[in-house]
């Protein structure tokens, strides 16, 4: 019983410690306010959740947090038609910023989905994703404003050379194990970037490619000539919020097909133990290899998408912390699940934006968030719930247990 | 049940009549796009802290003549042109009638398409680069110089002045920096030859490898077009490898951080900056109270920030509305001094540049040279 | 040739620098498999924490009376804070998810990497801070190159660290205890080791060093920014990878390479693609030897 209020004390130790010297000392003075502040929140802050836990009388924190759900029960069905009605009215009742995220976290769910093909199925830990990305959104906007190549033309094209690139970075890779593959893909991403950043001939360097054109369809209209077929550029956001809806359903779509398809489970082969899955048959090299030419081009639809509708690239919008954020998405969201990755994608977007008021807070609120879902839910949100056969029992969550210990 | 139909309707066409007049304070919606975190945060700060400085002020004349109340909503741009364009749509939507960002110009430019297609005015502080109003948009305006501008007048005094005969430039590959580097160069011509001409990246903290190849060639003139983190530190890394060539860089190294930082190696560095304020004229005496009592030395873009504020805020009393038009027009009509410079605007949007050159002497900024009289200062 | 002597000189700093910070990179890795990501935020707290020392001194006068009892003690404090700094990051971020996903513990991480670099824009503001001058002065000339007497402080003083810390590796019963947890923590448990405390004590030292690194890189460039973790972070980790990751003299050969590698490409190829230079040596490495120059085979489990 007496534990829980000298861990607390201990804690405003640790914090007064590594406080003070950041918040008092100023050139040859102590100024105390600062850190009395923030000692003031964190006491406060601690004492509310210890008045929490004894009130909820034993039971910890995070099974009531996170296992309980909702206070009442709403029939599934139910839940799943108001959300399938909201997203398809959502531009004719939000406002432009609305829409504006709504399409950003569309983008995100595709990202994710193609992460989620490269880590989470075939468990190569790429944290050089946006690299795709980039090339598919530099593709789009080179091929637009040097060669007026419009969207749809441009879009399987993308797909190419995304794939191309999937291939090259894929290739040197596949000997790596674990880690090294980590840093090595963490290398890669960030040579796309500079290669961007520099090689002005061709990419405009940092000041990026203006003036791309949105995609564009033609519609019959009749005219003085009798009838012939407009031009409608999508410059509209409601436009482009359905134009990424259909991608990410169709990204959705696919990413369930292969999850499980035969390629699905040689890629989680892969993942869990690659010898045995070579002596089995299953062509390792190419399997990696397939799922890094997958991702690429999603990834890279995803950029051409984005390109289209900022009309603006630079490469500033693909930087290692973008990476990261989608490893986040994938992760937060559990693993291979896809209402996961939905629900993480939406999380990630829509919450600094809330945060936006604390401006210069919501960088360190978003790290510590994401620190804090990983020590108390490790399994995402919406784990994936895969069968196994082996057992048999029906449906598991896909939790990678603790305590399990590491061979 | 017909009675209580018209009943009903009755109360709503009441209600639509009668809510304008209950609906109470008119509040005047200012935006700001700057960097507040990120690299670049210490000149975004500048401007949030500009901006806020000249609605304090206002606020204590009584307001803006037709408005309650002045709400004032800083945004992030990160000087990122995705984060610059959500910031952007953010402020159209909360019906901003002007904002004051931003500052890298990869953030300003795509920001612009964005507030201009909804009818925001847009005024640049500390985007310098030539495209941003090349475009014609009518709502965007720039209180700040442009690279071409100040290109120029360093190519006069390094040509004219100081008489130098070959140089060495240094860029980070933005926008900004780049800009004004091959400005520079076209202005330089044959009269003066560019014997090293490298890049680096921005966050870079090690400079001697290209330092060691630029003493080498032994120019007469090291130009850092650098913002000022990389400035800070290019500076102290020539003077160690005693680099003979003078030191020159330009207005985003331009800080009270580089004389902090760089200390005696920055001395007799050359400077080009828009007119630095004299601290007699009323309006720049007034701004320096207002700021430092609060925040404490400005910052290079904290003046500029402040006098877009004032423009903004003295066009939209002279209209008594937020027509974007009118205020427009009203701002193109301004003719003041301002806490960084006299401002007029052309039909471009642009407040004209009178760069002067300075010099770090004894641990200070001082005037030095005059580039559009040739004079001392 | 003096040029060439120039960029030596150069790149040597650099590369002890990268060496101090690797180490610490190598070593967690070694015990738990953990890719520290906020390991670079240390390096950055370090470097903070010497300013602070270093201005307070300054400014009570005690600096130029004693300038290499200042020194020291900056350094000392610096080397001190971090230790808790590592610690608290253990202990919050990392032990609870010791049986977990390599992923969760990358994203946490990660996650406390922004959390610190960002809380170090609010404690300390977002301006450069300034080193006092007073050591970066003052050098001589080698057969045309110019070694600073930094400079060789920097060379000399990582030499001095890494030679205690295979000392401390190698000789002692803590080291011991760390390398055997290294090897297989199971069996080190049953024979009676302390994991916490070997992983614990692994922080504190990877942490030190990564302080010193940032002290250095201080008094070295002038000026220290809540950001500088960053970019550092990943050459150092890189470096650690290159040499083999979870070795400790692979961990110091490269941060060597990457220093030089850097420096020569800046000076003799194109300057802003220098850190692509970096890292295409490193995937040519892991190419024609997946292991790391020094390394042994990773475990290659499930991520």
């Amino acid at each position: 019983m007496m534990k829980k209020p000298l861990k607390f004390i201990v804690f405003l130790i640790w914090a007064f410690i590594l406080l003070f010297p950041m918040l008092a000392v100023n050139e040859g003075q102590f100024v105390w306010d600062r850190l009395l502040k923030v000692m003031g929140v964190l006491a406060f802050g601690g004492i509310l959740v210890m008045a929490y836990n004894a009130a909820m009388k034993g039971r910890s924190l995070k099974s009531a947090m996170f296992k309980g759900g909702l206070p009442f029960k709403v029939p599934k069905k139910v839940m799943i038609w108001t959300g399938i009605v909201i997203v398809l009215i959502l531009p004719w009742v939000t406002d432009n910023y609305a829409k504006d995220v709504a399409i950003n976290v569309l983008i995100y769910i595709a990202l994710g989905l193609g992460l989620n093909i490269v880590v989470g199925l075939a468990g190569l830990l790429d944290l050089g994703y946006i690299a795709f990305y980039a090339v598919g959104a530099y593709t789009y906007a080179l091929l637009n404003t040097q060669y007026g190549i419009p969207f749809w033309v441009a879009l399987p094209m993308g797909c190419l050379i995304s794939a191309l690139a999937g291939t090259v970075i894929g290739y040197p890779t596949l000997k790596m194990r674990g880690d090294y593959l980590a840093i090595v893909t963490l290398g890669f991403g960030e040579i796309i970037r500079i290669v961007l950043n520099n090689w002005d001939k061709v990419t405009q360097g940092p000041n990026g490619v203006l003036g791309i054109k949105a995609p564009s369809i033609y519609y019959p209209a009749i005219g003085d000539g009798g009838f012939q077929f407009a031009q409608l550029y999508m410059k509209n956001l409601t436009w482009l919020y359905y134009l990424i809806l259909v991608l990410a359903l169709i990204t959705m779509a696919a990413v369930n097909r292969l999850n499980y398809s035969r390629i699905g489970r040689a890629w989680m082969a892969v993942r869990e133990d690659e010898t045995a899955a070579e002596l089995t048959g299953i062509h390792t090299t190419r399997m990696k290899l397939f799922a890094y030419i997958l991702g690429a081009i999603f990834a890279g639809v995803a950029g051409a998408f984005f390109a289209a509708k900022v009309r603006y690239v630079n490469p500033s919008s693909f930087v290692f912390l973008e990476s990261a954020l989608v490893l986040c998405i994938v992760v937060l969201g559990g693993m291979g699940s896809i209402p996961g990755i939905v629900l993480g994608a939406a999380a990630i977007i829509v919450l600094p934006e809330m945060f936006r008021g604390l401006e210069l807070y919501r960088m360190a609120a978003f790290g510590g968030a994401m620190t804090f879902m990983m020590v108390f839910r490790p399994e995402g949100l919406i784990p994936a719930k895969h069968k196994r056969p082996e057992t048999d029992v029906g449906d598991v969550p896909l939790e990678e247990g603790r305590g399990r210990a590491e061979s | 049940m017909k009675s209580l139909r018209i009943l009903l309707t009755t109360v709503i066409v009441c209600g639509f009549l009668i809510y304008p007049c209950l609906a109470g304070a008119k509040t005047l919606k200012i935006g700001s796009m700057s960097p507040l975190t990120g690299q670049y945060a210490a000149d975004g700060n500048d401007i949030k802290q500009g901006v806020e400085t000249a609605i304090a002020i206002w606020e204590k004349k009584g307001g803006v003549p037709g408005y309650d109340k002045i709400k004032y909503y800083p945004q992030d741009s990160a000087c990122d042109g995705k984060q610059a364009v959500s910031s952007a749509n953010k402020l159209v939507n909360l019906d901003a009638v002007g904002v004051v960002g931003a500052y890298c110009s990869s953030a300003t430019l795509p920001a612009s398409d964005v507030l201009n297609d909804g009818k925001v005015l847009m005024l640049t502080p500390a985007s310098t680069n030539e495209k941003v109003t090349e475009r014609g948009f009518q709502y965007m305006f720039r209180v700040c110089g442009r690279d071409d501008d100040q290109s120029k007048a360093a190519a006069k005094f390094l040509i004219t002045k100081l008489n130098i005969k070959t140089i060495a430039i240094v860029d980070d590959k933005t926008t900004y920096t780049q800009g004004l580097a091959d400005n520079l160069e076209k202005s330089l011509g044959d009269k003066v030859k560019v014997v090293a001409r490298e890049h680096i990246n921005q966050g870079d903290k090690d400079f001697s490898g290209i330092l060691t190849k630029i003493k080498a060639k032994n120019p007469d003139v090291l130009y850092m077009s650098l913002y000022n983190p990389e400035g800070n530190l290019m500076a102290i890394q020539a003077k160690r490898l005693q680099l003979k060539a003078k030191l020159m860089s330009e207005d985003a190294v331009y800080h009270p951080n580089y004389l902090k930082i760089a200390k005696d190696a920055g001395e007799g560095t050359y400077f080009t900056f828009g007119q630095p304020p004299s601290k007699d004229i009323p309006e720049v005496k007034a701004f320096l109270d207002a700021y430092t009592a609060k925040y404490g030395e400005p910052g290079s873009y904290s003046s500029y920030a402040f006098d877009a504020t004032n423009i903004l805020l003295t066009a939209i009393s002279k209209v008594g509305g937020d027509d974007p038009d009118k205020i427009a027009s009203a701002i193109r009509g301004i003719k003041m001094q301002g806490a960084s410079k006299y401002i007029t605007f052309d039909p471009k949007g642009d407040s004209g540049s009178t760069y002067k050159v300075l010099v770090v002497k004894g641990g200070q900024f001082m005037p030095f040279w005059d580039p559009d009289s040739g004079k001392d200062l | 040739m003096d040029v060439f002597l120039q960029q030596t000189i150069n790149g040597l700093t650099l590369g002890a620098i990268y060496a101090l910070i690797a180490l610490g990179y190598t070593m967690v890795y070694g015990i738990i498999q953990l890719i520290n990501f906020a390991h670079g935020e240390i390096f950055a707290a370090g470097g903070y924490i010497g300013v602070i020392a270093l201005s307070f001194l300054q400014a009570r006068g005690v600096l130029e009376r004693h300038p290499i009892l200042g020194l020291f003690l900056a350094f000392f404090l610096a080397m001190f804070y971090c230790a808790f700094l590592a610690v608290a990051l253990e202990r919050v971020a990392y032990k609870p998810l010791r049986g977990a996903s390599r992923l969760a513990l990358l994203l946490s991480a990660l996650g406390m990497s922004i959390f610190f670099s960002n809380g170090m824009m609010l404690c300390q503001g977002v301006y450069d801070k300034a080193y006092p001058h007073f050591f970066t002065s003052g050098g001589f000339n080698i057969g045309g190159a110019i070694i600073t007497n930094m400079q060789v402080f920097i060379m000399v003083g990582s030499v001095i660290l890494m030679v205690t810390l295979n000392i401390f590796v190698n000789r002692t019963r803590l080291g011991k205890a760390m390398r055997a947890t290294a090897q297989d923590r199971t069996m080190s448990a049953i024979l009676g080791i302390n994991a916490d405390k070997t992983i614990v004590t692994t922080f504190v030292i990877g942490a030190s060093l990564a302080a010193a690194a940032g002290v250095m890189v201080g008094l070295y460039y002038g000026s220290v920014r809540f950001d500088m973790g960053f970019i550092p972070g990943i050459k150092a980790f890189a470096a650690a990878v290159l040499g083999g990751i979870g070795n400790l003299t692979g961990a110091m050969i490269g941060g060597m390479m990457i220093g030089m590698v850097e420096i020569f490409a800046a000076g003799y190829l194109a300057s802003e693609y220098k850190d692509v230079f970096a890292f295409i040596i490193l995937i040519l490495v892991l190419y024609f030897r997946p292991t790391g120059i020094m390394g042994v085979q990773v475990d290659d489990t499930r991520v």
